[in-house]
């Protein structure tokens, strides 16, 4: 840690930084800096503003008000060239290469050296500009190498690298571990060190403490589009930290009061799936609401599809009811009782072109033909208007192509089709994404009717006093792991968040 | 369906297993096309030949007529093999020079046929006279039509050297010869689907027409048919052979037509480069000749044998 | 997003469907106008005898575009419906005169070739996963590679069946309603059309693959077998190929096995022309026959007129690309 960062000024001053998009308020006198040969986490829940404040800084978007200020000057960045040309780049966590390139093709893509009047990409030139820049960061990557071909921390030491070709001065890497094993993390972090060195000031977004820990000189935490609080990371304890980005009080929070009865309905055991899923064990009650916490990333989506039979699993058993049963695909999900209800409602969970009824028949198709292949459009539109009546879908007919619908009348669609196939385990994935806070009342008391009904529901969120809220139970994932079980009328925002950053916790 | 199935079955390994040994003369033949009737009575006349001559040939040619590109290749491929000899009909009678002249170099013989090649490459070519034969033809729908009156044309195609010939030897046979015939209309049509409305829609502009010349055996079909479903009286020529257009010239919707002699040339490439090989000379072009032929004649042995269905 | 644009049309109507409607009804008009047109300014255009011609230079290109549209909708695309239609034509010449089995069987017999070969392209796609515009492209190979095997590279004629041509040239129509000439092969292509959009909108066949094209992981994701829905859907359009073979050989009184290539882009242009997606989950029967109307009546009419070959083909270019326009906008609109 070089001593003393204060002494000296900061590259990067952001004052008083206001952004709203429409309907919501995603910045609010927000505030961050960053000095020359520094790492300074910016750490945050989902949601909180961090993807946001990046954007401004490396000019994708503009703030609504306050001052970016680069060495102690009045900078305005109206585009990601401005930001570049000011030595301001960023890594994104996926990863933006051109896969049929070479290293160095892709370092100097736009700006390629030329030669013989200006007509030839100098190739050569180009390779031994990047094999330097490739010295510089003492890493051993051939310049003509495909980038297609390498792994993914090595295309993210080509990007570095391309960052540094633009003289990088700052560079904001978005959870760049998400994606490497711990040889190639220890990789990166020795390439850290050496841009700090070299006084290349970072910033580092990252939802994992240790790593906070190991490299970061200070951390700022955000907390729903607010500036909380600027600290040095190695003196802060981790709980202070989670406490900071979990904030506010639960006084007023409605809890989960009830709870499942005894009567197991879905008992997972061993389910692994490549790096996604391990080791992943669960039971699921009759009339129970069984909440999945995580930060993004955890493997709650995976382990989901995983039981609903959408991916393919190495390895693991399910009990449905009891009885060992095989859930290879979708099909036989639903035909076991089994409903997932994506987050995704657009992409997974409706056909959004077409209208309210055929969405809420679609999984019920086979009731309501006659003749094998006619559709008794009747029947369908009877059923499908009395689910919109049972579960209080505002649509003005049944004809209404789904698409037209707002986001909670969307997921009330999605969970008629479901009803309507007499599923009675419904897993909810992040069932209020994009539903206003209105609706978000009506969906939840919807899932309590469902519980007490004896259906038995897993929901997915990454909102934790959403998790809170429903869950009779609670179980946390990281990194694939269920790292702990709590139970939903006693746990807390904190306990959560500590679960939900235990790396390795269970390793098995 | 068996025997069909039997004879394309031997066709295929005629086809695979006539893999060239130094033991045996050996001729590629290269056709515009294979699937046509034509290119299978030029290719029967060219077995015939191979046959009686004791030599090995292989008979291919591109999916169409519009595939230059892909009968190039055929045409590098057969070179590579090293035959004795070659034979060739060009669908672009100069783009496919320079590969020819690889063959000319390595000192095989080539011999074109169908259509020439614009070059002193091929020792000879065995082609129809296709101006001197629409001639024919032009004579043929003007005699039926008492030499005078509205006519019009569907040609196969714009751009080959039979569709041109072909349209040329017909229009300017009856602008020279027939001063009170008047050509209303050309049009062009590639199969028999698109020749039947396409002339339907002529018919249909000009319902005084009085006959029409349909130039290949696609055309002729497209004829017939259209003279049948608009039941226009008017008198329809054709050009080459196959059973439906033979049928319509026995049952009068067509009168006549022109026949190739599509067995003629394949015997005549076969036979010309056996002669090639003993050192014979040949002469630039031997037309293999061309015949009127109508319900008097069909079953003429002379016509009859170079008649196909 | 549509968070904010709830009930926006508040209407009822879906909006795919009027968007689709729309756009049959711009066709409709492009149709009516060049009608217009041609009979103002193409003399002899508009006769009787010309009104039969166009349909009958469309009932080909009407049924393949049928045949094209299941497949489009659901969202894929078919190039091998021009060869198909050969094979199954030259079917029912193997079938008919090399086999002499009556009529009945020889139509049947071509219809299952269509539908098996369009079934075995439906399992490539569907399990081997090939994306359909290979795994057809294949297929249009196969299928006019199998059409001159198995007729030998020669015509098979249908003189000894003469009831084939009941299924194109004769006319059933004009002796139960004298002065309708109209020929079976129209007759066949409207019947054909009927059913196919009762299939499409009245069926769970139609409304499995309008689910397929419109969100295909949605359908999965709902329990559906979408392989098996994929599969139907190349099976149908096989099959309607097969129709569009009986007719064009019945015409021809011969199956011809050097024809097809090319009449899928056709059909595939009809198609489009007619209003349907190319990106699937949208589209009509009625919009596809409008297409081939759209496109036999510019070809008859420009012949008519005495107009180049070859302008007529430039002419079709320009409709197709204005259709598509007419089709982004109205679909931006939507």
């Amino acid at each position: 840690m070089p001593g003393e960062p204060e002494a000296r000024r900061p590259v990067i001053e952001m004052l008083g930084i206001e952004k709203s998009f429409p309907g919501v308020r995603a910045l609010h006198n927000v505030r961050f800096d960053l000095f020359p040969g520094e790492v300074h986490a910016l750490m945050g829940e989902n949601g909180a503003g961090k993807s946001t404040l990046m954007k401004i800084l490396t000019g994708v978007y503009q703030p609504d008000a306050g001052e970016i200020r680069v060495d102690d000057e009045p900078a305005v960045l109206p585009g990601p060239q401005a930001a570049q040309a000011r030595g301001i780049s960023i890594i994104h966590q996926e990863l933006f290469l051109m896969n049929h390139l070479t290293a160095a093709q892709n370092i100097f893509i736009g700006r390629e050296p030329r030669k013989a009047f200006n007509l030839f990409v100098d190739e050569d030139q180009m390779k031994r500009d990047a094999a330097a820049i490739f010295k510089r960061m003492k890493i051993g990557i051939d310049p003509g190498a495909e980038v297609g071909h390498m792994t993914v921390a090595r295309q993210q030491l080509v990007e570095i690298a391309k960052a540094l070709s633009y003289n990088a001065r700052v560079l904001v890497m978005d959870e760049p571990t998400s994606a490497l094993n711990e040889t190639e993390v220890e990789h990166l972090f020795a390439v850290i060190e050496d841009l700090k060195a070299n006084g290349v000031g970072i910033v580092y977004i990252t939802h994992k403490m240790d790593e906070v820990k190991r490299i970061a000189d200070r951390v700022t935490v955000m907390r729903d589009g607010q500036y909380i609080d600027t600290l040095p990371a190695a003196a802060t304890p981790m709980s202070k930290i989670i406490q900071m980005m979990v904030g506010r009080e639960l006084a007023d929070q409605h809890r989960a009061t009830g709870h499942g009865t005894t009567e197991e309905v879905l008992r997972v055991e061993g389910l692994n799936r490549g790096h996604v899923i391990k080791n992943v064990s669960f039971t699921l009650h009759k009339g129970e609401i069984l909440g999945f916490a995580g930060l993004m990333g955890a493997g709650r989506t995976e382990v989901a599809r995983a039981v609903f039979g959408a991916d393919p699993i190495d390895s693991g058993s399910i009990r449905i009811h009891g009885r060992e049963t095989r859930v290879a695909t979708p099909a036989d999900a639903v035909a076991n009782g089994i409903a997932y209800l994506s987050e995704d409602r657009k992409h997974f969970g409706l056909v959004t072109g077409m209208s309210v009824r055929d969405n809420i028949t679609m999984a019920s198709w086979r009731r309501y033909i006659s003749g094998r292949v006619f559709m008794r459009d009747a029947a369908m539109d009877a059923v499908a208007k009395e689910y919109v009546a049972k579960l209080r879908v505002k649509t003005p007919s049944v004809d209404q192509v789904t698409r037209l619908l707002s986001g909670g009348n969307q997921q009330k669609v999605v969970i008629g089709k479901w009803l309507l196939r007499d599923c009675d385990i419904l897993i909810f994935d992040e069932p209020t994404r994009g539903i206003d806070i209105g609706a978000k009342a009506e969906i939840y008391r919807l899932l309590e009717e469902l519980a007490a009904q004896g259906k038995s529901i897993i929901v997915i969120s990454s909102e934790l006093p959403e998790v809170l809220r429903l869950s009779h139970r609670i179980a946390v994932m990281c990194e694939g792991r269920i790292t702990g079980e709590l139970d939903g009328r006693t746990a807390t925002q904190e306990d959560i968040m500590t679960l939900a950053t235990q790396r390795n916790a269970t390793a098995a | 369906m068996k025997k069909t199935l039997m004879t394309s079955a031997l066709a295929l390994g005629l086809a695979f297993g006539a893999a060239p040994s130094f033991a045996e003369t050996y001729f590629p033949i290269i056709a515009k096309g294979f699937s046509h009737q034509f290119w299978q009575a030029v290719k029967a006349g060219a077995e015939e030949a191979a046959a009686r001559n004791g030599v090995t040939i292989t008979f291919e040619g591109p999916n169409t007529e519009a595939e230059i590109d892909k009968q190039t290749d055929i045409l590098n491929a057969a070179i590579a093999k090293n035959p004795q000899g070659l034979g060739f009909a060009a669908l672009d009678s100069q783009a496919q020079v320079p590969a020819l002249q690889k063959a000319a170099d390595a000192g095989i013989p080539i011999v074109a046929f169908d259509s020439g090649v614009e070059s002193d490459l091929p020792l000879t070519t065995c082609t129809t006279d296709n101006v001197a034969a629409a001639a024919a033809a032009a004579d043929g729908l003007a005699k039926a039509i008492g030499e005078e009156g509205k006519v019009a044309a569907v040609i196969h195609d714009q751009t080959s050297a039979t569709g041109i010939g072909r349209h040329d030897g017909f229009v300017n046979r009856i602008k020279e010869a027939y001063p009170k015939i008047e050509i209303v209309d050309v049009q062009y049509a590639n199969d028999a689907v698109k020749a039947t409305d396409t002339i339907k829609a002529m018919l249909q502009a000009n319902p005084d027409i009085k006959g029409f010349f349909a130039s290949n055996e696609g055309a002729a079909i497209g004829l017939s048919v259209a003279i049948k479903e608009s039941g226009a009286n008017i008198v329809g020529v054709g050009f080459d052979s196959g059973k439906s257009q033979k049928d319509a010239i026995m049952e009068g919707t067509l009168i006549g037509s022109i026949t190739q002699n599509p067995v003629g040339i394949g015997q005549c490439v076969v036979d010309s480069l056996v002669k090639a090989l003993a050192g014979e000379t040949l002469p630039k072009v031997i037309d293999t000749g061309f015949y009127w032929y109508d319900k008097t004649n069909m079953t003429d042995p002379k016509i009859a044998a170079v008649l196909y269905d | 997003m549509s968070d904010t644009t709830m009930d926006k049309s508040g209407t009822g109507k879906p909006g795919f469907l009027s968007a689709a409607t729309l756009q049959k009804a711009v066709a409709f008009v492009v149709l009516i106008a060049l009608v217009l047109f041609f009979s103002i300014f193409a003399n002899n255009f508009a006769t009787g005898a010309n009104a039969v011609g166009i349909m009958q230079a469309t009932a080909v290109n009407g049924v393949l575009g049928v045949a094209v549209t299941f497949v489009i909708i659901s969202g894929g695309i078919d190039l091998s419906v021009g060869t198909m239609m050969t094979l199954t034509a030259v079917t029912a010449g193997l079938v008919l005169t090399n086999l002499g089995m009556p009529l009945p069987i020889g139509i049947l017999a071509a219809i299952a070739a269509g539908a098996f070969m369009g079934a075995v392209s439906g399992v490539v796609i569907a399990k081997l996963k090939i994306p359909p515009f290979i795994a057809t492209l294949g297929m249009m190979q196969i299928a006019r590679g199998l059409a001159l095997v198995f007729s030998g590279a020669k015509p098979i004629y249908f003189n000894d069946t003469p009831s084939y041509s009941l299924l194109s040239p004769e006319s059933t129509i004009s002796k139960l309603i004298p002065g309708v000439e109209i020929p079976n092969g129209v007759m066949i292509m409207f019947i054909v059309a009927i059913i196919a959009s009762i299939v499409l909108n009245r069926t769970i066949i139609g409304r499995m693959i309008f689910a397929l094209g419109s969100n295909e992981e949605a359908a999965r994701l709902s329990g559906i077998n979408i392989d098996n829905w994929k599969i139907l859907t190349y099976a149908i359009c096989g099959g309607i190929c097969g129709i569009a073979g009986l007719i064009v050989s019945s015409r021809l009184n011969s199956a011809q096995p050097a024809l097809g290539l090319g009449y899928e882009l056709d059909a595939i242009a009809a198609v489009v022309i007619g209003g349907t997606s190319l990106a699937g989950g949208r589209g009509t029967v009625m919009g596809t026959i409008i297409g081939a109307f759209i496109m036999s009546v510019l070809t008859n009419g420009l012949r008519v007129m005495g107009v180049l070959e070859e302008w007529k083909i430039v002419v079709t270019g320009v409709i197709i690309i204005v259709a598509v326009f007419i089709d982004i906008v109205l679909r931006k609109r939507a």
